[in-house]
């Protein structure tokens, strides 16, 4: 019982991570059918900022905070400079743009920080373990779904319940007909575009215990974040929260039970989740 | 289109050959990335079906070959043929599980296909060598011309298979099948509406694209003599689309371009700084977006129009 | 030592009387990864280059050493080839040298067997690969020569039942199999044997399963990198506590101490280059070291590897000149070769033409605030055990 615990808790840490830095492509790609292979870039972009920051002596949270709104603001250059002239260009050449932005992110890092593994030092009052009556277990991870759960909450409370998520909602659900109504969703997506690439340089920042920031991050873990908006449902935040749990607690749990197979289990769970849900867990109306 | 063009490409290739000096064993691993570059064109270029996942067929043609030469026969010529057939054979099955979906997910489909067979290549290391790979010996092609240390055979050879299966694919996208691809391509509904077998038609284009794809994996295998789990990576699936894009999607020669400079722009960018040939590579990609919508075939046909208006002297617009 | 002083002496002779010996350049073709997620390897072979070039320059008896270094990117036999065969044919190099990973140099065993190209191999470590071509000498170590002596000083000091972690690849299946094998033997019992996937981001699970075997310790191999500090921290924050011990081989080099932080702490180790060790040459290297490349950049176990590799080559250019046969390269190579390296003094195994040098074991400490790894004993003259296992 004890072990399924702390399993469990496991799951939920990487899936929190995974849904953090995910949210904001699958809402963006939802909405304007872009796609951005360069999103991991962002994630990573935000973690290397923070770290430069600790190590200079900014306190964690000060320093997630700024890398945070940096990435944001990284993300608002980047759209207005670079993804503004692809939305009338097909997906191909957005596969492409986006591409190329990421071997240019990469070494942009390599030049400037190097190739090696740049660490991002924990607070010490989070890094310890902490007693949960039963066996003790590392502090930090109860803070990433601590985190992760309030997070969601702010976004859908956002979504739910602002007139921004109203006219993101009916974006997503019928572009034209949210245009007919008067919204301007390309303002809207840029909006949502510095709130997604900001979110991502977050969950690059508190993520990193996990996923080790290298120059290479932003292609290494990049099949992680297009599965999980793959099965959560393109432009659904509900559905990349689900699918991410999902997959962190069932990914998890099976490395734990099955270790013989735990190299297959992901994907194979992707590909039955697709087969069955091609649309995803929780698809918008526009698709559903 | 005038026939001379067509005749530029190969008559390059040809020449490559006698001028090449050390440089052949580059010049066959262009011609090997050529036909797997080609390959997607017909899946992802006229068919529309988005795959991140032509490394799966590369990298079963390639330990198809490897296994065959080991096991069966070390004839160069039927362990092509074997490692296609088996690899066209494959792609049905999977086809047949994926092609009813689209987009992102279908991207994920395949993608995950890929990586699944990748971790099952390294699990099976008693037979696949596993992550050191699979060293073997290969027979002379058509039992006359042995694989030689300057790798001109290997370079001819492949020359000569990437040939035959450009004709292939210029048949298959000219016939009346090709032409509805283009339309299966702009919208599924509208073809099934008018009573097209979507989805065989779909499976079909998915196999002659597999079986390419393996060929140009075997190819790989056979000319180095060695097959390695790198040749079922996500890098080789990504690379492949992205030398589609850079060349010009649905062109056919589009392939011949975006491989080409790809690997030549890389290789000379890694010998000027090995650590940054990345910059090299992604500026090309984000301007070939930017400033050409055709890919660099694009540059090919302005030039084309520039030599016309100079010949003819005046505008044929 | 003595025949670099020998070659030194050579070089000066050569100097003296002109007129005997043309000058020329020597080639070396070194294939390494200078790019992509792997680029690590050749940033090291870049900076031990650099270290040896301040120590002995770039000019052997009057010729001079050129060094071209070419980007496999990462594990692509297909690619490894395709530089060989440039460097051989169109650069015409005298050596080919490098090779970070064990499928590269595989893949170019043929071709330097049929081009007869002497290679020094600079890092790859599976046992295997001397045996795929007459012309390969390897200055790096092996991973069953790191593995054994560890599993031979466990049983006898306390750690009796011990679960294996290792990333399924080839370099963990070497690795875990010469551990088990030489453990068992010694009177240890295996609890179990993991094989962590390569792609596996999140350790915990498989650090549970391990938690439950309730073993003495836990031997551990990973690919290096971002997943080896990731192990490394898991091991700390949940089978430290329970008393479990760490026991790896190459996972707590200094390069990566500062990356795992505390967590290393009492790791146990077993690597053939201890970074601290005070050997003259290790002492000067390390000087270099932090004086060109700046203050965190300590020597590691590629650094020697690419530096020994030079010297084998300065050695045999001062000894055969610049245009040496190849077969009498190879005899030059497995003559006995020993030498001193700045891990101590090293030799060539004349059958296998692999290494034969010191395995050190050692313990993770914080001392004056610094992670260092603490030898306890080191095993002198190792052979590769594979190659005894599979005469």
């Amino acid at each position: 019982m004890a072990t399924a615990t702390v399993i469990l808790l496991d799951g939920l840490a990487y899936g929190m991570v995974l849904f953090i830095i995910s949210v904001g492509l699958t809402v963006t790609m939802g909405l304007m059918r872009v796609v951005n292979l360069a999103h991991g870039g962002f994630a990573m972009a935000g973690g290397y900022l923070a770290a430069m920051m600790i190590r200079a002596g900014v306190p964690f949270f000060a320093a997630a905070a700024l890398a945070t709104l940096a990435a944001g603001i990284l993300g608002g250059i980047a759209e207005m400079t670079v993804f503004r002239p692809l939305y009338r260009k097909g997906e191909l050449a957005q596969v492409l743009m986006t591409f190329g932005l990421t071997f240019v992110f990469i070494a942009a890092l390599t030049w400037l920080f190097g190739t090696d593994v740049k660490i991002l030092p924990i607070p010490s009052y989070l890094a310890g373990p902490v007693d949960l009556g039963f066996r003790t277990y590392p502090t930090y991870r109860l803070f990433l779904i601590v985190v992760g759960l309030l997070l969601f909450l702010l976004v859908w409370f956002v979504i739910e319940g602002s007139l921004y998520g109203a006219r993101l909602r009916a974006a997503v659900d019928n572009p034209r007909m949210a245009r007919a109504v008067g919204i301007d969703v390309n303002r809207l997506f840029t909006i949502t575009f510095v709130i997604g690439c900001a979110l991502a340089g977050f969950g690059g920042v508190i993520g990193a215990e996990m996923l080790q920031l290298d120059p290479f991050y932003a292609l290494r873990y990049l099949v992680l974040f297009l599965v999980v908006v793959a099965v959560g449902g393109l432009g659904s935040f509900k559905g990349s929260f689900v699918a991410a749990i999902t997959l962190g607690v069932v990914e998890t749990a099976g490395k734990f039970l099955f270790t013989d197979i735990a190299a297959f289990l992901l994907f194979a769970l992707v590909f039955v989740l697709l087969l069955w849900r091609p649309n995803g867990l929780l698809p918008p109306k526009s698709v559903a | 289109m005038n026939p001379a063009w067509h005749a530029l490409p190969w008559l390059l290739a040809i020449a490559f050959y006698f001028t090449a000096g050390g440089y052949l064993s580059l010049g066959t691993s262009i011609l090997v990335y050529i036909l797997l570059t080609l390959s997607l064109d017909l899946a992802l270029g006229y068919a529309g079906i988005i795959t991140l996942g032509h490394a799966a067929f590369f990298g079963f043609g390639a330990y198809g070959a490897a296994l065959f030469a080991i096991h069966v026969n070390a004839d160069p010529l039927l362990g092509l043929v074997v490692a296609t057939a088996v690899t066209a054979v494959f792609a049905v099955v999977t086809g047949m599980l994926i092609l009813h979906t689209q987009g992102v997910t279908l991207l994920m489909l395949t993608l995950a296909i890929a990586v699944l067979l990748a971790e099952a290549a390294n699990r099976a290391y008693k037979v696949t060598g596993g992550d050191d790979g699979l060293q073997f010996t290969m027979g002379p092609v058509l039992g006359l011309f042995r694989f030689d240390l300057w790798g001109q055979t290997a370079y001819l050879y492949t020359l000569v298979i990437l040939f035959v299966w450009f004709v292939i694919a210029w048949k298959v996208v000219h016939s009346p099948f090709g032409r509805s691809l283009d339309g299966i391509r702009q919208s599924q509904a509208r073809m099934r509406a008018i009573g097209t077998p979507v989805w065989w038609r779909l499976i079909a284009i998915y196999a002659i694209s597999a079986a390419m794809a393996g060929s140009a994996g075997a190819l790989s295998a056979q000319t180095t003599r060695f097959v390695g789990l790198n040749t079922l990576g996500l890098l080789v699936s990504g690379i492949a689309v992205v030398m589609l894009v850079l060349g010009g999607t649905r062109r056919l020669y589009g392939a011949f371009l975006g491989a080409a400079v790809y690997v030549v722009v890389q290789d000379f960018a890694a010998k000027v700084n090995p650590f940054y040939w990345m910059f090299v590579i992604g500026g090309l990609l984000m301007a070939t977006v930017l400033f050409l919508e055709g890919g660099l075939m694009e540059v090919l046909d302005i030039g084309r129009r520039w030599l016309r208006r100079l010949l003819r002297g005046s505008d044929p617009t | 030592m003595r025949r670099i002083l020998l070659g030194l002496g050579a070089a000066i002779a050569m100097l003296v009387l002109p007129g005997l010996a043309a000058a020329e350049t020597v080639k070396v073709g070194v294939i390494g990864v200078f790019s992509g997620g792997f680029a690590r390897w050749g940033e090291q072979f870049k900076q031990a280059i650099e270290v040896f070039q301040k120590h002995h320059g770039k000019v052997v008896n009057g010729n001079t050493i050129e060094i071209i270094l070419r980007d496999a990117g990462g594990p692509d036999p297909a690619k490894a080839r395709q530089l060989a065969e440039e460097l051989i044919l169109r650069e015409k190099v005298q050596f080919l040298a490098g090779f970070a990973f064990t499928p590269n140099a595989m893949a170019v065993a043929e071709l330097i067997t049929e081009a007869k190209m002497p290679t020094v191999i600079f890092n790859a470590a599976t046992a295997v690969i001397t045996r795929r071509s007459p012309y390969f000498v390897r200055v790096s170590f092996t991973l069953p020569q790191v593995s054994a002596p560890i599993a031979v000083w466990a049983p006898k000091n306390g750690i009796k039942k011990v679960v294996t972690v290792v990333s399924d690849y080839a370099p963990g299946h070497d690795s875990e199999q010469t551990f088990i094998k030489v453990f068992k033997a010694n009177g240890g019992e295996i609890l179990e044997s993991i094989r962590i996937p390569l792609s596996t981001t999140d350790f915990a699970p498989f650090f549970e399963r391990v938690l439950q075997q309730k073993p003495d310790a836990m031997f551990m191999f990973g690919p290096g990198g971002p997943p080896s500090v990731a192990m490394i921290n898991t091991w700390a924050s949940r089978l430290k506590p329970a008393g479990i011990q760490l026991v790896t081989t190459n996972e707590t080099q200094a390069i990566d101490l500062p990356k795992i932080g505390r967590a290393a702490i009492d790791a146990i180790g077993s690597s053939n280059f201890t970074e601290i060790i005070d050997t003259p040459l290790n002492k000067r290297l390390r000087a270099d070291m932090t004086a060109m490349f700046g203050p965190d950049q300590v020597p590691d176990v590629a650094t020697v590897g690419t530096y020994d590799g030079l010297q084998l080559i300065y050695m045999t250019v001062a000894k055969l000149g610049p245009r040496p046969n190849p077969d009498d390269v190879m005899k030059f190579w497995t003559s006995g070769l020993k030498w001193e390296s700045p891990r101590g003094p090293i030799a060539i195994d004349p059958k296998e033409r692999d290494i034969i040098q010191g395995v050190h074991l050692r313990r993770v400490k914080e001392v004056d605030g610094k992670l260092i790894n603490v030898d306890f004993e080191i095993v002198p003259d190792v052979k590769d055990p594979w190659k005894e296992e599979n005469k």
